[in-house]
């Protein structure tokens, strides 16, 4: 059973999580870190990275995990070990299953606060824009079970961008997270919204960033359970006039002014508010100008109904201490798949 | 205990091979196959790009209109058109077999083989089509139940939300009613949406105030085996590849998703030309030697949600931990 290259290329890391898409599944992969090999990095950075697959059986990787290649600090000594053991990093998640959890241990929070935008303490080591989901929270438990897009992340904590909370009573003290990908088994997704402002056209927060799935033209279909107080907007639909990526909205051709205010139901540990505020995709008003040319409200990437995360995938975690390497460094990686 | 008799008898003499072949493989585990019941079906052109476009024309407004004898004539009104669009995916799978298991084993593996791959196929599509439900459609979580969970597990009051969502909307069901019958213990059930759970969820439904089993239906003529109860105006589907997020409920239980929609909610667009194919590759294409031989599927398949006005759903926990 001799080993087939399957595929291989280069990126320069920008220290954050790479997916590499494997279209025929690998059994052996191998990053090295280009940039640094040469190098007599400090303890702890990798330069080389193996991962194996599940027909190693007892042998295979464990998710996020993997050897990991380093060299001692300041010479140019190896040391090897895996990325699970003593001072642990992150390491490789394959990922084969929708829907997509790349299986990383639960994590605990220690506080949400109740401010806007909210703000997660948290020892992580997540990256900017990772979707977090949290889950058995201690306070603020309106939110669990959604999912957050994270920014202004340390390794102490983030911010939700698309969470202002400083209407909610109080913080969560406690709480769960888990890191989930990015894109559903299917785009368009729906999306959780935090906020509905009362005006003209109204303008509509997401938990995410929602301009990495919607654009403007693309028509949304809105559930508000009535534990959200703006019920005239449950069941409507309305077409997207601008996104705005700093703040996470959408502003839609809804007519709010009159509706009843948005607001989150009370955190309660009984299951009586209807939970969660949803948009989904609903097409598309789309318009081509018969004299320009120029078509609006359309975009291929975007509207049409599609995968939305290719599976299997190799996920590298980032970071010096990792596959994907830090920022500016070149990672070289290859796939291997044994015949058969 | 025996004493040796000098008889030559299986115990003593056992046969080189004591088995033997059963006239019949056991039956190959196939999931109840639910996410395409009701679905339109749509064909693609060949040769003219891999997006399909579904339009409608959104109803008219009925204000107004009404002339008042002065002459003047009531406002028109620009039609609205909206474009539910789908990109076509080809998925394909191989089994790649050397002549030796031919050979020695002489079980007509090809055969067998070409009937694995058609199985591939059905359950492939039916996971693709749950993915769509899962992913592109606003569920609410169910609040009626006494589990204490957020959400709740199923109630009556949590179907019956769905429903009034529907019928708000104008869906329309797209299962007939069963008539009522002379029968004990059978109750008619009424025209019906589709409501597609998991498996993992039947204890619960059995537990739904007003549920009417499967066998309790008056005349079973026709019904499917997947099906397994009716709860107000859903007629409940089950399959073990039901959509469910282990661990997210506020209790840090499997939470469980649960489409319900009417006609037209969804469609699967085919493409022309290339539905499923299962084709086989002979051993001197696929071997140097030409000693292993290939069989393999292939389908191609687009997917939507074309009117999120008639599809809604519950997520729900169950009442025993799961």
């Amino acid at each position: 059973m001799p080993f087939t290259i399957l595929t291989g290329d280069t990126f320069l890391s920008d220290g954050t999580a790479k997916k590499i898409l494997i279209p025929s599944s690998a059994d052996y992969f191998v990053a090295t870190n280009v940039t640094q090999m040469p190098l007599a990095p400090a303890t702890g950075v990798v330069i080389r990275s193996e991962w194996f697959g599940p027909k190693f059986g007892a042998g295979a990787t464990a998710a996020n995990d993997g050897i990991r290649w380093k060299k001692t600090n300041s010479t140019n000594a190896l040391l090897i070990d895996t990325f699970a053991t003593s001072t642990a990093s992150n390491g490789f998640t394959y990922v084969v299953t929708n829907p997509v959890v790349e299986a990383q241990a639960p994590n605990a929070i220690t506080a949400i606060t109740a401010a806007s935008p909210a703000v997660v303490s948290q020892t992580n080591t997540y990256s900017d824009g990772d979707i977090i989901q949290f889950y058995g929270t201690t306070g603020m438990l309106q939110i669990s079970g959604m999912n957050f897009q994270i920014s202004t992340t340390s390794g102490s904590g983030y911010t939700l961008i698309g969470l202002r909370a400083a209407g909610f009573a109080a913080a969560a003290t406690a709480g769960f997270t888990r890191r989930i990908s990015k894109y559903l088994a299917v785009e368009p997704q729906f999306l959780y919204i935090t906020e509905i402002t009362k005006a003209t056209q109204a303008v509509v927060r997401t938990s995410v960033d929602p301009t990495a799935y919607y654009v403007v033209g693309m028509k949304i279909h809105f559930s508000i359970p009535y534990s959200f107080g703006m019920i005239e907007m449950n069941q409507l639909t309305g077409t997207i006039v601008a996104v705005s990526a700093a703040n996470y909205t959408l502003t839609v051709d809804i007519d709010s002014t009159a509706f009843t205010t948005f607001a989150f139901p009370a955190s309660s540990a009984s299951p009586t508010a209807q939970l969660f505020a949803t948009l989904a995709p609903a097409g598309a008003a789309t318009k081509r100008d018969p004299n320009t040319y120029v078509p609006t409200g359309y975009d291929f990437q975007f509207q049409p109904f599609r995968t939305g995360q290719f599976v299997p995938y190799l996920l590298l975690s980032g970071g010096a201490q990792s596959p994907a390497g830090a920022a500016s460094d070149r990672i070289n990686w290859i796939a291997y798949k044994l015949e058969n | 205990m025996s004493f040796p008799t000098g008889i030559t008898n299986i115990n003593n003499f056992a046969p080189e091979l004591p088995v033997q072949a059963s006239e019949d493989l056991l039956s190959t585990p196939m999931f109840n196959l639910i996410h395409s019941f009701g679905v339109d079906l749509h064909h693609a052109e060949a040769y003219i790009g891999k997006t399909t476009r579904m339009s409608r024309f959104e109803r008219l407004s009925t204000d107004g209109g009404q002339l008042d004898g002065s002459g003047i004539d009531p406002a028109s009104e620009v039609p609205v058109r909206t474009d539910i669009d789908a990109t076509m995916e080809i998925y394909a799978k191989s089994i790649v077999t050397n002549e030796q298991v031919v050979l020695y084993e002489n079980s007509k593996t090809l055969t067998k083989f070409t009937a694995l791959l058609g199985q591939w196929v059905r359950e492939k599509e039916d996971l693709l089509m749950r993915d769509l439900f899962a992913s592109s459609v606003s569920y609410i979580n169910a609040t009626g139940g006494t589990n204490g969970d957020q959400p709740s597990n199923i109630s009556l009051n949590d179907v019956n939300n769905i429903e009034t969502i529907l019928l708000n909307n104008d869906a329309r069901t797209m299962l007939v009613s069963i008539d009522a019958m002379d029968k004990f213990s059978t109750g008619p059930t009424r025209d019906a949406f589709i409501a597609l759970a998991s498996t993992a969820l039947t204890n619960d439904l059995q537990k739904v105030q007003g549920v009417i089993l499967k066998n309790a239906y008056p005349s079973q003529e026709g019904l499917r085996p997947e099906e397994y109860c009716s709860i107000s105006r859903f007629r409940f589907f089950v399959s073990s590849k039901g959509a469910k997020t282990p661990g997210i409920s506020t209790l840090g239980r499997t939470v469980y998703t649960i489409p319900m929609y009417g006609l037209e909610a969804a469609a699967k667009i085919e493409q022309n030309n290339y539905t499923a194919v299962i084709g086989y590759r002979p051993p001197w294409v696929v071997s140097s030697v030409a000693q292993n031989s290939q069989l393999y599927a292939k389908f191609a398949i687009a997917r939507a949600i074309t009117n999120q006005n008639w599809i809604s759903g519950l997520n729900v926990t169950t009442f025993t931990p799961s």
